[in-house]
C-alpha cells in the first residue's frame, strides 16, 4: 500500500493503469497534465511519481528535472511511447529511477513500482540469510540449511537479488537488467531456463520450493521456515 | 503556341543563341569597320602623297608652274584634278580654280577644304583635297584633287556592310533558334517525364541521346537514381507487405479464438486460458513491431549516446554464457574459444550484446540435438573477429545475400519461431558500429557468421554498412 501519484496524459490508458494499480492495493491519484501534476507533485507527498514522456503542457522530462532541481527525491518511472532507444538514456538523465517503454505489460508496471518502492536499503551487507537459504558474498558460497550449494557465480548473483528482495515480484526483463546488466529483451524462456537451473539446486535434496513463478511476468522468492 | 515561344523566349538556349549572335555580329561590324578605317586610310594617304608630289614639283619651277598646273588638270577626263596659280594678290594666274581656297595652308600638305571650282557650267563650290605652296614671288601654287572617290570607297564599304550584316544576323539568329529549340523539345521531354514521375509513375524514365554529351551523361544519373529509388520502394513495399501479413497471422488467431471462447467457453478457467493465449499472441505481434521500430531507429544512427569504451571479451564471454543452460538443455554443446585478457572496443554495449545474443541465439535454434555451437573472438590484423558456428543445416549460398534482409528466413527456418528480424537487427547493430558481418560456411555444412570489428570503428553514419546489404532495407533477417 503505497501512495503513487500518475500523471498520464490518455485517459484510456491512465484509467487500466489506476485500475491496476488500486487493484493491487495502492492509494493512485491522477495527472492529466504536465503542470497538473507538477501541482500535485509540489503538494501532497507521494511514494513514487509515475509519469509519462510527453505530456500536454510540460514536458514528462522538463517536469522531472523541475522536482529534481527543487530538491525532490520521490523515486519516479518515466513511462515513453517514443520508441528511440537514446530515450531511455535521456530519461534517467532528468533524473527518472526507472524507465519503460509503452506498450507495457500491467504487472511489469507494478512490478518495477514495488521495486522503486522497496529498495533494499543496505546493499553492503555481505552475508545474506533468508529463511533457510544463507549466501556468503565474499566466499562465493551458498547453503540450503545445512546443505552446500554448488553455485555459478552468475547464479549466486541471481540468488542474492531475489534474497534482497523476499516476497517480491521480479519480472524477466528487471533481472536480466539487474542480473546481467544488459537492456535488451531476451527470449523469454531463456530467463527461464537459468531460473529452473537456480531453483533444482536450491531443491536438490527434496526441500520444498522457494523460488516461484509469478504466471506470465515474473518470480518471487517466497521465504520458507529456517528450521528444516 | 504562344506560350511555346514565350518558354522558347525564355528558355537559357535561346537566350544564349541570341547572345551569340549578337555578339557575331558586333565581331563582324568591328572587322568590317577596321578594314574601311585602313583602306580609306591608305587611299587618302596615296593620294596625299600625288598632290605633295605634285605641287613641290609646281613650286620648285616658278616659271612653269602655270603649265605644270595645266597638264595636271588636263591628265584627268573626268574633271577630278583641280589646280591653280594665283598671284600675291590672289588673283587667278592659271587653273580651273576660281580662288585660292581660303584656310588653305601654303605648307604642301593635303587637306580637305572647300573651293569653287570653274566648269562649263560656270563655277560649282565642292569639297576637294588639296595641298599649297608659295611661289617665289609672293604667288601661290593649289594642285587638289577631288573626294569623290574616297567617298564612294566609303560609301561601297557601308553599303556592303550593311548588305552582309543583316543576312547574318538573320542567319545567326536562326541558327540559335533552331539550336535552341532543338535543346528545348529535348529539354520538354526530360521535364514530361519528369512531371509524370512526379505523379508516381516511377517506371518513367528519362530520354537518353545517343551522343553521350552533358546532357545524356546527366539524364542517365538521374535514371540510376530513379531505378535506385524504385527498388527501395519496392523494398519498402514487400517490407510493408510483410509486415501486415505476420501482424495479421496472429490477430486473426487472436480475434478466432476470442471470439470461439465467447461462443464456447462454459468457465471462467477457459475463458482465463483464452486470454492468456491471446496476450501472448499480442506480445508476440508487439515484439514484432518494436523490432521494427528498433532497427529503424538503430539504421539511422540515432544511439550515439550509449557509445562507450567497453571489453569485448567480457561481452562475448557473458553472451556465450547466457546461452549455455538453453544449449545444454537442448542437448548442444556451446563451446567458447575467447582468448584470456580484454578487447576493449568502443560501441553500445547494450546493443553489441544483443547482436551477440541474437547470432547465438539463431546458432542455437537450428543446431540438432548433439551439435555443438562454437563461439570465438580472435584478434585479427583488421580488427577483433567474433565468430558464432553450429552444425546445424547450413545457409545455401545463393540465401546468404539475402539473410539479413528483413523477414528472410530461410526455408529450414520457416517452422521455428521468429519474426525473420532478428538478423535484420545484428545487421543494423553492426552497421552503426562500423562493423562488417558476413555469412559463410562453418566446418562441417554448418552456418558460420563472422562479425569483424575494426579497431578504429565507431558509429559511422556516411558509410555505415559493409554487410552484405548496401542498403537500409535490405539487411538482415532469419530468427
Amino acid at each position: 500500500m503505497a501512495r503513487l501519484l500518475l500523471i498520464e496524459d490518455d485517459a484510456a490508458t491512465a484509467e487500466e493503469i489506476l485500475g491496476d494499480l488500486r487493484g493491487r492495493g495502492h492509494d493512485v491519484a491522477w495527472a492529466a497534465t504536465g503542470p497538473e501534476g507538477a501541482e500535485r507533485a509540489r503538494g501532497a507527498p507521494v511514494d513514487a511519481i509515475v509519469l509519462d514522456r510527453m505530456l500536454p503542457g510540460l514536458d514528462g522530462l522538463s517536469l522531472l528535472q523541475a522536482l529534481r532541481g527543487a530538491g525532490d527525491r520521490t523515486p519516479a518511472l518515466v513511462l515513453s511511447a517514443l520508441s528511440d532507444v537514446d530515450e531511455r538514456i535521456r530519461g534517467l538523465r532528468a533524473g527518472g529511477d526507472d524507465y519503460l517503454a509503452k506498450p507495457f505489460v500491467l504487472a511489469e508496471l507494478a512490478a518495477r513500482i514495488e521495486a522503486l518502492l522497496r529498495r533494499p536499503a543496505d546493499t553492503r551487507e555481505t552475508l545474506l540469510r533468508v529463511g533457510s537459504l544463507e549466501i556468503d558474498l565474499i566466499a562465493g558460497t551458498g547453503r540450503r540449511g545445512s546443505r552446500d550449494l554448488d553455485l555459478l557465480p552468475r547464479e549466486l548473483t541471481l540468488l542474492e537479488y531475489l534474497m534482497r528482495r523476499p516476497g517480491q515480484v521480479v519480472t524477466r526483463a528487471l533481472l536480466f537488467e539487474e542480473v546481467w546488466n544488459y537492456r535488451f529483451t531476451p527470449r523469454s524462456n531463456l530467463i527461464d531456463v537459468h531460473l529452473g537451473r537456480l531453483r533444482r539446486k536450491l531443491e536438490a535434496a527434496g526441500e520444498p520450493p522457494v523460488i516461484h513463478s509469478v504466471r506470465g511476468i515474473g518470480f518471487t522468492l517466497v521465504p520458507d521456515d529456517p528450521a528444516p | 503556341m504562344t506560350s511555346r515561344m514565350t518558354d522558347l523566349v525564355r528558355s537559357t538556349t535561346f537566350r544564349w543563341a541570341l547572345g551569340i549572335a549578337l555578339w557575331s555580329a558586333l565581331l563582324a561590324l568591328a572587322m568590317f569597320g577596321f578594314v574601311y578605317w585602313q583602306t580609306a586610310a591608305f587611299l587618302r594617304e596615296e593620294l596625299a602623297e600625288t598632290l605633295r608630289l605634285e605641287v613641290r614639283a609646281a613650286a620648285e619651277d616658278p616659271a612653269g608652274a602655270a603649265g605644270r598646273v595645266e597638264t595636271w588638270i588636263a591628265m584627268d577626263r573626268h574633271a577630278t584634278h583641280y589646280g591653280g596659280v594665283f598671284a600675291r594678290d590672289g588673283a587667278r594666274r592659271a587653273g580651273n580654280l576660281v580662288a585660292r581656297p581660303p584656310g588653305l595652308a601654303r605648307d604642301g600638305d593635303a587637306a580637305r577644304v572647300g573651293a569653287t571650282i570653274e566648269t562649263t557650267d560656270g563655277p560649282v563650290a565642292d569639297e576637294i583635297w588639296a595641298t599649297a605652296l608659295a611661289l617665289p614671288d609672293g604667288g601661290t601654287v593649289v594642285i587638289g584633287h577631288d573626294t569623290d572617290e574616297i567617298d564612294r570607297v566609303r560609301a561601297t564599304t557601308l553599303r556592303a556592310m550593311g548588305l552582309g550584316l543583316a543576312p547574318a544576323l538573320v542567319l545567326s539568329g536562326l541558327g540559335g533558334l533552331v539550336l535552341a529549340s532543338r535543346a528545348r523539345r529535348r529539354l520538354a521531354a526530360t521535364e514530361a517525364a519528369l512531371a509524370g514521375i512526379r505523379r508516381g509513375d516511377l517506371r518513367r524514365r528519362l530520354p537518353v541521346g545517343t551522343r553521350d554529351d552533358e546532357f545524356d551523361r546527366l539524364a542517365r544519373d538521374v535514371n540510376r537514381m530513379l531505378d535506385e529509388i524504385e527498388r527501395l520502394l519496392e523494398e519498402v513495399r514487400s517490407v510493408g507487405d510483410a509486415v501486415a501479413h505476420d501482424l495479421r497471422t496472429p490477430l486473426t488467431r487472436l480475434r478466432a479464438r476470442l471470439e470461439r471462447s465467447r461462443e464456447q467457453a462454459t468457465s471462467v478457467e477457459e475463458l482465463r486460458a483464452a486470454i492468456d493465449q491471446g496476450l501472448a499472441w499480442i506480445d508476440q505481434t508487439l515484439a514484432m513491431v518494436t523490432a521494427i521500430l528498433r532497427i529503424g531507429e538503430i539504421e539511422h544512427g540515432r544511439r550515439a549516446a550509449g557509445f562507450a569504451g567497453f571489453d569485448l571479451a567480457t561481452v562475448v564471454r557473458e553472451a556465450a554464457e547466457l546461452f549455455a543452460p538453453l544449449a545444454e538443455d537442448g542437448g548442444i554443446s556451446l563451446a567458447v574459444a575467447v582468448a584470456d585478457g580484454a578487447v576493449p572496443i568502443r560501441g553500445d554495449r547494450d546493443l553489441v550484446f544483443e547482436a551477440l545474443a541474437n547470432l547465438i541465439d539463431n546458432a542455437v535454434k537450428f543446431t540438432p540435438p548433439g551439435g555443438t555451437v562454437r563461439v570465438g573472438l580472435a584478434e585479427t590484423g583488421r580488427g577483433a573477429l567474433v565468430t558464432v558456428e553450429d552444425t546445424g543445416p547450413g545457409i545455401p549460398p545463393p540465401e546468404r545475400a539475402r539473410v539479413f534482409r528483413r523477414f528472410y528466413r530461410a526455408e529450414p527456418a520457416r517452422g521455428t519461431p521468429g519474426n525473420g528480424l532478428g538478423l535484420g537487427l545484428v545487421a543494423a547493430i553492426a552497421g552503426l558500429h562500423g562493423f562488417s558481418v558476413e555469412v559463410g560456411e562453418a566446418e562441417g555444412g554448418g552456418a558460420r557468421f563472422a562479425m569483424l570489428c575494426p579497431r578504429e570503428a565507431g558509429p559511422s553514419r556516411d558509410a555505415p554498412f559493409k554487410t552484405k546489404a548496401r542498403d537500409p532495407l535490405s539487411r538482415v533477417g532469419e530468427g
